[in-house]
């Protein structure tokens, strides 16, 4: 159709489709906008519209008890920046993204050179290696809460078993540990995310220059430095940003293991917004927070793209 | 002629019109919550099929929705304008209900149906009321906490326990029942953030004779009565199983049913649960300093009949229907707030229904305050922070700095 269209196989303006050097006419730009108006559309009601309509509530003061909102101006965002627990759950978000962000882009990596060897068995291991991603996300949390259950839980039943510890962790009950083992869960979760990506990458690296390296004397590690790496750095970056706003945004997990606790050490964003909105019914100062955690993820973001463009350049 | 005429078209009019409001039929849109294994659907559609029968002209539609989904759900209807026509609500969330203008006063509704306080608990039917007005009708009941025990830990370690009914008593037995090498101990705490984490706390303070808010509304958590329950409850840690911080009485149950704690504490809506189990197990009715009562914390659900319903009388009917003597133990899955139904169902489905009686009638409700539930929050913080180390007293300092902050907000 597009072919007998750009040819004037409508009959009556030949090449009216047809693109040209010069500047487009009037009619094509309407239809271009016609073609276009349900997507934009529907990703305007879906996506900027609650967005905008978040920064509008968040200048407000309104929760259930006082339904008729009440302007307010910039005094939610004071009150919050304020206050030491909103100083508390930026550095959780930071250091949860971070360390998620990290461990999982590196074990995935790990993951997917293995898969890229051709060992034996290798079909079965890529579909199992898979599992966690495919379980939903509470199931996962639910597993490793019994997993670090400080009595029953599996992980301290192997520690005594060993000696390593007298008697146990209380992984999610210690604010100093409670961040790290979410961390963990949340990568156990993550990882095979990572590895399907850069696997398909790790694929499509030219066979002929890793085969010129070997002949040019360079060890499994000199290969992976030079001619790996640098060929699927594209998608190391995408990878990177992708799982960054996934993981900030990463709810279920932090959820279910311990609902921002012990003592808030384990708050996110996405747990102190629900737990503002739905558990207190404050609607303006969870809205507040989550205008404040969008900047966050764009500064974030922004700093990354900048980090990138430097290193390229 | 004319007028026999206009007569007869009148009648006539009258006879129609009559005839379609006998046809029209109000569809009531009623929402519950299940919170325990019980079969709540069937009794509830058995005692709906009982309320259309009596009133042909009402239809109810209901919506049984799981505990930890309701406050959402419910909140998302109304604050979308989709809200039930009458529904359960939680004592704790009734206050903000009321402040909100979601729901409407029912006083001159109970006082002409003959309904008032003395059918209901009174912790209950405190619960109902809010700023001088009754905005709900208690439905159904429980009260935290009983301490549940396994018989044969506390018999091989030689603990009577009634001496455990004393905060010293409780102490020394648990020096005796709690053996971390064996995996043994006594008394599930719990602090992670849930509401069953509140109404322990609660309890104890409540049992030294201590208060969330005063009479003002203040917070009085840092009154001598509730510091030094915290400071009891401190010294509790060394018996408990690890994990305080992020445990709930979910998990201290499982303990308890596997046989490595000796005392848990719940509602009595626990003992459905032990009953299916093989435990050998009792209750003893919480625990206070020696010379004073066990004083439990209400929980429990009221009717409500919503603003935006365009139902109100027919909802109305429903309430009162539901809260009847005869109907009211048919249709709970907790306990009958209504006194009369309340007794024949714990004789018939719990066991010492006389203790439970008792402390249904000592216990007291969680404070009514409209912002509850950041109270609470404050609350379960204190929890953690006592239970993680903190002298009780500065902790208690900081829980009432942020709840007498809530006014400000």
């Amino acid at each position: 159709v597009t072919t007998a269209l750009a040819r004037g196989g409508t009959g009556a303006r030949p090449g009216v489709l047809r693109p040209r050097a010069g500047r487009p006419r009037a009619r094509d730009r309407r239809l271009a906008w016609l073609f276009a108006a349900p997507a934009i559309l529907l990703v305007g009601l879906l996506m900027y519209y609650p967005m905008v309509g978040t920064v509008y509530e968040s200048l407000f003061t309104t929760s259930f008890i006082n339904p008729t909102p009440k302007f307010v101006g910039l005094e939610t965002y004071r009150r919050i920046l304020a206050d030491p627990g909103f100083r508390q759950v930026v550095l959780n978000s930071l250091a949860w993204t971070a360390g998620v962000v990290i461990l999982q882009n590196v074990v995935g990596f790990l993951a997917a050179l293995l898969l890229d060897q051709n060992l034996p068995g290798q079909g079965l291991m890529r579909s199992l290696v898979l599992l966690p991603w495919v379980l939903p996300g509470v199931v996962a949390a639910i597993l490793w809460r019994f997993l670090y259950d400080p009595q029953l839980g599996l992980i301290n039943s192997f520690l005594i078993g060993w000696g390593l510890s007298d008697h146990g962790v209380e992984w999610l009950a210690d604010t100093a540990t409670a961040m790290p083992a979410a961390i963990l869960a949340a990568v156990w979760k993550g990882f095979p995310f990572s590895t399907v990506v850069y696997l398909a990458a790790l694929q499509n690296v030219d066979r002929e220059q890793i085969e010129a390296a070997v002949i040019d004397g360079a060890g499994p590690v000199r290969r992976l430095l030079d001619v790996v790496i640098p060929a699927v750095r594209p998608v190391i970056a995408v990878n990177l940003l992708l799982t960054t706003i996934l993981t900030f945004n990463y709810f279920d997990m932090v959820w279910v293991l311990t609902r921002g606790g012990p003592l808030n050490s384990t708050h996110i964003f996405p747990t102190k917004i629900y737990e503002l909105g739905f558990g207190q019914f404050r609607f303006g100062d969870a809205a507040a927070y989550g205008v404040i955690s969008m900047l966050v993820l764009v500064v974030l973001i922004a700093l990354y793209l900048l980090v990138q463009r430097r290193a390229r350049a | 002629m004319w007028k026999l005429a206009s007569a007869v078209g009148t009648a006539g009019l009258a006879l129609v019109s009559a005839g379609a409001a006998r046809a029209e039929t109000v569809t009531l849109k009623f929402w519950d919550n299940q919170q325990t294994e019980s079969g709540l659907s069937q009794y509830q559609q058995e005692a709906v099929k009982r309320f259309e029968a009596e009133n042909p002209d009402i239809k109810v539609e209901v919506t049984t929705v799981p505990y930890p989904e309701y406050q959402q759900r419910l909140l998302t209807a109304v604050q979308g304008g989709n809200a039930p026509d009458v529904s359960t609500v939680d004592q704790i969330w009734q206050a903000a209900f009321a402040e909100a203008g979601a729901i409407v006063k029912l006083d001159d509704r109970a006082k002409a149906a003959g309904i008032e306080a003395g059918q209901f608990f009174p912790g209950a039917w405190e619960s109902a009321n809010y700023d001088g007005n009754l905005w709900g009708i208690p439905f159904n009941v429980d009260v935290w906490f009983f301490s549940f025990y396994n018989k044969a830990l506390l018999s091989q370690a030689g603990v009577d326990p009634a001496s455990t009914v004393t905060w010293d008593g409780l102490r020394q037995a648990a020096q005796k029942l709690t053996d971390p090498a064996k995996g043994r101990f006594a008394v599930g705490l719990f602090a992670h953030k849930g509401e069953d984490t509140t109404v322990v706390l609660d309890s104890f303070i409540y049992s030294n004779g201590g208060s969330v808010l005063d009479a003002s509304g203040k917070c009085a958590l840092d009154q001598p009565p509730a510091v030094d329950a915290l400071r009891y409850l401190a010294s509790l840690v060394p018996y408990a199983p690890k994990g305080i911080l992020n445990a709930a009485s979910g998990d201290m149950r499982e303990l308890f049913l596997n046989g490595s704690l000796a005392l848990e504490f719940w509602p009595a809506l626990e003992q459905p649960t032990l009953q299916k189990s093989k435990l050998d197990w009792d209750f003893v009715v919480g625990h206070a300093p020696a010379g004073k009562t066990p004083i439990g914390t209400y929980g429990g659900w009221n009717l409500v009949v919503y603003r935006q319903s365009p139902h109100q009388d027919a909802a109305w009917k429903f309430v009162r229907f539901l809260t009847r003597p005869d109907v009211n133990g048919k249709v709970v899955d907790l306990i009958p707030a209504n006194v009369e139904a309340a007794k024949k169902f714990l004789q018939e489905n719990r066991k010492h229904p006389d203790l439970i009686l008792t402390h249904l009638d000592n216990a007291k409700p969680r404070p009514l305050s409209p912002r509850y539930l950041e109270v609470s929050d404050a609350e379960i913080t204190l929890a953690q922070d006592v239970f993680s180390g903190m002298a009780p007293a500065d902790a208690a300092k900081k829980a009432c700095a942020s709840i007498d902050a809530l006014d400000g907000k």
